[in-house]
């Protein structure tokens, strides 16, 4: 095992490169990553807020949204979202493991099911605009699709960096001490999965 | 440039071969050959602060023309000089310019040159990021002005109100640059925001806790938390507005139910936290003036710190005083009026502290000392006006009349940018190694202060006496002829002003060269920035100072004798650096961060004009982008975007070899070094 | 050294993980976690499948919320790992989110949407 760490090992990425170089015992990256998740919160709550005040449309511009929801469809792709969270933090156990293969084998799995997820989006959107739902058709409409589409958006740049990991892995730039990386893109992740969970509830669920 | 090499580039440019094939594309500009690109390319703090500064000097003066172009045609009534279309855009890049492209990146240029040096770092947590936040906000601001050249400015007033903003009133593109201009500069704000709470979290030099950090660096810390919340709100309007223009959604379409009290909120909320994050930057720097030139520690640390921190929390509770007469209903106005009451005494807590400050102290008037007093005046007179707009029926009369533009000019001119004033006067033999001429500096102040006074404070008689602000004109027999002819002389007083301080920097320069050098710490000053050589060296400290206390550096050269007499106990050639950066080492310069800052603006015009330019631009961002995370970092200690705090002393290489007095680092290099291995041997099997 | 659910797992040092003052929790932990979460998510299927199971509107929206705050902050606790990290990310990130809920509240309250056809306050 010591063989394998060593020559996954590059000169060129940083070691022991946590805990006792900064001030908090918290790496660079990873308190730069709760600092930005901090203020997503705001950015998302804009949005939830503009789609609360918005939710109902004036009379006879189409359907509300609440109208031509499918939750049926949408609680198994939140499920699929919400189970990618678990296949997240095993990936990131397994490189502070040291298990390569696994940790490809997760990153590659939450990959997957957030990809089901935006796939499950797009097809959900085409049926709500062939509904008469499209995104110019009314304030509830355009919120609607502004908040799950700047979600959506989140979910696509974390499964690019989810492949981004996977690929610097079988390549092998991704040794045990660059764990810390796959940290980080696992916080991002979680945060949208967290986003979701409130835009599930707040938007699909919620009377 | 000190820089040592002791990993062979990989590509052709550098010599042997690697062991390792890293997947960056390009090499990083290492060791550019003309000067030009060490700035363009450069990943240090405090070139990118320079750039701040420049940049926002550069925006000063045309935000300022357009000052005067607002003044010369309201000299007279019934003013012929502009149309009142175009009065419209003037007026409104005057405040957009004025507040995101010059007050905002002249605190980011001190936060960025000063605040690593005040915490004893070598540079910022992520350096690359550092400099795409300043191209970023380049890209922005220049973006924002070429509206100018492409059918004309934004002309909805600086807050740009729904639904005038949309495409049914304002059909023209002039908006579309503001909104998208402003999203960017955002984009730089919100990444700055993150580096910087990151460096003072985590890369403070050994001894530097939080409290006790100079005034200044906490000021910065409170105003990139305040940045970091508010810039997502602005963001999110304006993504809305931006939908609703290109895109025909329906957020502020009022037939389709659209509410413009959602702009008004959501713009407010950011703007208020605004206004603090343009004056704590300000008050930091006067705190440290001031004990200088006061030779007397700064009056109640711990008091300005909180009162800072609770400006900054209080300031989130505030915002719609600015919708006191948008009907928001009697409740609302009735809690946003008592909030706003209170946000005054975190404020005159630090006055009365400024004030103990000077009192009984040995007070040496130098411009930078003149400038200080000058913010905590004017702030004063400024925050007074403030507070009787607090009272709601009061403000029911003052809103929207120049009574308000005499009190923002007066907090933001007279506080804000005076306070910058004398922070360059006070910083400039640090930052470029010669001091601004001192008589002129004076003359300087003199003239802005009169020039500053005659522009805006007519303006309150103005506004009670009923003269709107944000219309082209006045009608005479009102009277209000006399103090629109005052203010407009006051106001090109004030530009003259302005020419005196950009002709300083040149004199000064010129005369320098027969001068002897400033040294160090031509002020006597207490922080520890003031023990570098002048100009600060590339790598800031060798070595890393360790500190023991508040004003390190003064009681380093003084000590208080038991009857309270100050007794100088080492010249200034011991405790000064005499540093040569031998072995220190520094994060590379990088292309990618202004090639994906300036990816932005492009597609910014493609959202305008055409979708293939969006293309285009997103393609450059992508690529940027990859470079960017997979560039080859510079050597073992630095990583990929993270520079690992003081003591880069881990690493088989062990490049910090600090030859001069060791005690300081030795330390801590066997220290950590012990620390790397053992970690090593843990992580392994 | 592979990756386990079984009983005998080790726990990975703290020392090594960035910023942990608590060891994290085994995979084992993590699976169990989120079967918790699919029981969470069930729950607030039933609310729209089986709506009489909740009672009157009011009810149903206060169950809602709640499931959705449970399945936040345990996500955020135990995956996003703030429980065994260091006190200082947990502040961060409750203050933006804290900061949030109540600007965002207040707007809301501002903009009458709680109770809507009643006279503005």
């Amino acid at each position: 095992m010591a063989e394998i760490s060593m020559a996954l090992r590059d000169e060129f990425s940083p070691h022991a490169h946590i805990d006792h170089d900064t001030n908090t015992g918290i790496s660079n990256t990873k308190l730069g990553m709760w600092v930005f998740l901090a203020s997503e919160c705001l950015l998302f709550g804009g949005l939830i807020t503009t789609y609360l005040l918005y939710k109902t449309p004036v009379a006879g511009e189409g359907p509300s949204p609440k109208q031509v929801y499918d939750l049926g469809f949408t609680s198994v792709s939140s499920f699929l979202l919400l189970m990618s969270s678990l296949t997240m933090v095993l990936a990131v156990a397994a490189i502070e493991r040291g298990d390569h293969h696994r940790l490809r084998t997760w990153l590659a799995a939450t990959a997957l099911l957030g990809s089901t997820f935006v796939a499950g989006q797009v097809y959900e959107f085409t049926a709500f605009v062939h509904e008469g739902m499209g995104y110019t058709t009314s304030r509830s409409s355009s919120a609607f699709y502004t908040l799950t589409g700047f979600h959506g958006v989140h979910v696509t740049v974390g499964i690019i960096m989810l492949v981004s990991l996977l690929i610097l892995s079988l390549r092998g730039k991704l040794p045990e001490h660059r764990a810390e990386t796959v940290e980080v893109v696992g916080l991002y992740w979680h945060f949208v999965d967290v986003v979701w969970i409130v835009i599930f509830g707040v938007v699909y669920l919620i009377p | 440039m000190a820089l040592t090499e002791p990993q062979p580039l990989a590509l052709p440019a550098g010599d042997g071969s690697a062991a390792f094939e890293p997947l960056g594309v390009l090499s990083r500009p290492v060791r550019p050959k003309q000067k030009w690109r060490t700035w363009l390319f450069t990943v240090d703090h405090k070139r990118i602060g320079v750039m701040y500064g420049t940049a926002a000097i550069f925006f000063f003066v045309i935000g300022g023309c357009e000052a005067l172009l607002i003044r010369a045609q309201l000299w007279s009534p019934r003013g012929t000089l502009l149309s009142a279309e175009t009065y419209n855009q003037v007026f409104t890049m005057h405040g957009t310019t004025m507040v995101f492209l010059v007050v905002m990146p002249v605190g980011a240029a001190f936060a960025n040159y000063l605040m690593p040096l005040q915490i004893g770092a070598r540079d910022v947590a992520f350096p690359r990021i550092n400099a795409f936040s300043f191209w970023c906000f380049l890209a922005g601001g220049l973006f924002l002005q070429t509206s100018w050249l492409f059918g004309g400015g934004a002309d909805g007033g600086w807050f740009n109100y729904a639904p005038n903003s949309g495409v049914v009133f304002s059909p023209g593109h002039g908006i579309d640059y503001w909104n998208l201009g402003l999203i960017i500069a955002g984009v730089a704000s919100l990444t700055g925001a993150i580096n910087l709470i990151v460096t003072v979290l985590n890369l403070r030099c050994p001894g530097m806790d939080l409290f006790k950090m100079p005034i200044f660096t906490w000021m910065t810390l409170v105003t990139q938390f305040l940045l970091l919340f508010a810039i997502p709100v602005l963001t999110c309007a304006q993504f809305l507005l931006m939908f609703d223009r290109l895109f025909h959604a329906n957020f502020f379409n009022v037939q389709s139910g659209g509410n413009p009290l959602l702009w008004e909120n959501l713009f407010w909320v950011f703007g208020h936290p605004e206004v603090y994050l343009m004056i704590l930057p300000a008050f930091g720097l006067v705190s440290e003036m001031l004990p200088v030139f006061a030779r007397k520690p700064i009056f109640g640390y711990s008091f300005i710190v909180w009162s800072g921190i609770a400006i900054g929390f209080m300031g989130w509770g505030v915002w719609a005083h600015h919708m006191f007469v948008s009907g928001i209903g009697p409740i609302s106005v009735t809690t946003f009026s008592l909030t706003t009451m209170f946000i005054a005494v975190p404020t005159g807590v630090k006055i009365l502290n400024w004030t103990a400050t000077l009192w009984g102290g040995k007070l040496h008037f130098t411009s930078p000392m003149l400038f200080s007093i000058g913010l905590i005046t004017m702030f004063t007179i400024g925050g007074l006006s403030g507070v009787t707009h607090s009272i709601a029926p009061a403000d029911t009369q003052q809103h929207d009349t120049y009574y308000i533009v005499a009190h923002f000019h007066y907090v933001l001119f007279g506080g804000a940018f005076f306070g910058f004033m004398g922070a360059f006067y006070f910083y400039w033999p640090k930052v470029f190694g010669y001091l601004l001429n001192e008589r002129l500096g004076k003359t300087n102040f003199w003239v802005m202060l009169l020039g500053f006074n005659l522009t805006f404070a007519p303006m309150h008689v103005l506004g009670l006496q009923g003269m709107s602000r944000r219309i082209y004109t006045y009608d005479g027999g009102y009277g209000f002829d006399f103090w629109n002819k005052v203010c407009t002389i006051g106001a090109f007083i004030l530009a003259f002003s302005v020419a005196m301080f950009i002709f300083n920097i040149f004199y000064s320069k010129v005369k320098a060269k027969s001068l002897p050098p400033p040294g160090p710490d031509p002020w006597d000053a207490r922080t520890i920035e003031w023990m570098t050589p002048s100009p600060t060296p590339e790598w800031n400290y060798d070595p890393i100072p360790t500190v023991t206390r508040l004003d390190e550096f003064w009681y380093r050269k003084y000590a208080d004798t038991e009857d309270h007499r100050l007794v100088r106990i080492h010249s200034l050639e011991e405790v000064a650096q005499h540093s040569d950066g031998e072995g220190v080492h520094l994060p590379s310069p990088s292309y990618w961060p202004i090639i994906a800052a300036f990816s932005l603006p492009i597609i910014a015009y493609g959202l305008i004009y055409t979708l293939w330019l969006c293309l285009v631009g997103g393609l450059v961002l992508t690529v940027a982008i990859f470079g960017w995370a997979l560039e080859p970092p510079d050597a073992p200690g630095g990583g990929h975007g993270d520079e690992h705090g003081p003591d880069d002393a881990h690493g088989e290489a062990g490049e910090l070899e600090s030859g001069a007095s060791g005690s300081d680092t030795a330390d801590e290099t066997s220290g950590a070094e012990a620390g790397a291995d053992a970690k090593e041997v843990e992580t392994v099997g | 050294m592979p990756t386990d659910l079984s009983d005998h797992a080790e726990a990975i040092p703290t020392n090594v993980l960035d910023g942990a003052v608590e060891e994290y929790p085994r995979e084992k932990l993590y699976v169990w976690v989120a079967i918790f979460l699919a029981a969470v998510t069930w729950i607030e299927v039933m609310t729209y499948l089986k709506p009489g199971w909740f009672g009157n509107v009011d009810t149903r929206i206060a169950t809602l919320l709640f499931l959705m705050a449970i399945k936040f902050f345990t996500v955020a606790y135990v995956f996003m790992h703030l429980k065994f990290d260091r006190k200082m990310l947990t502040v961060i990130f409750y203050s933006g989110l804290g900061l949030a809920v109540v600007v965002y509240v207040a707007i809301l309250t501002m903009l009458n949407v709680w109770y809507p056809g009643h006279p503005h306050p």
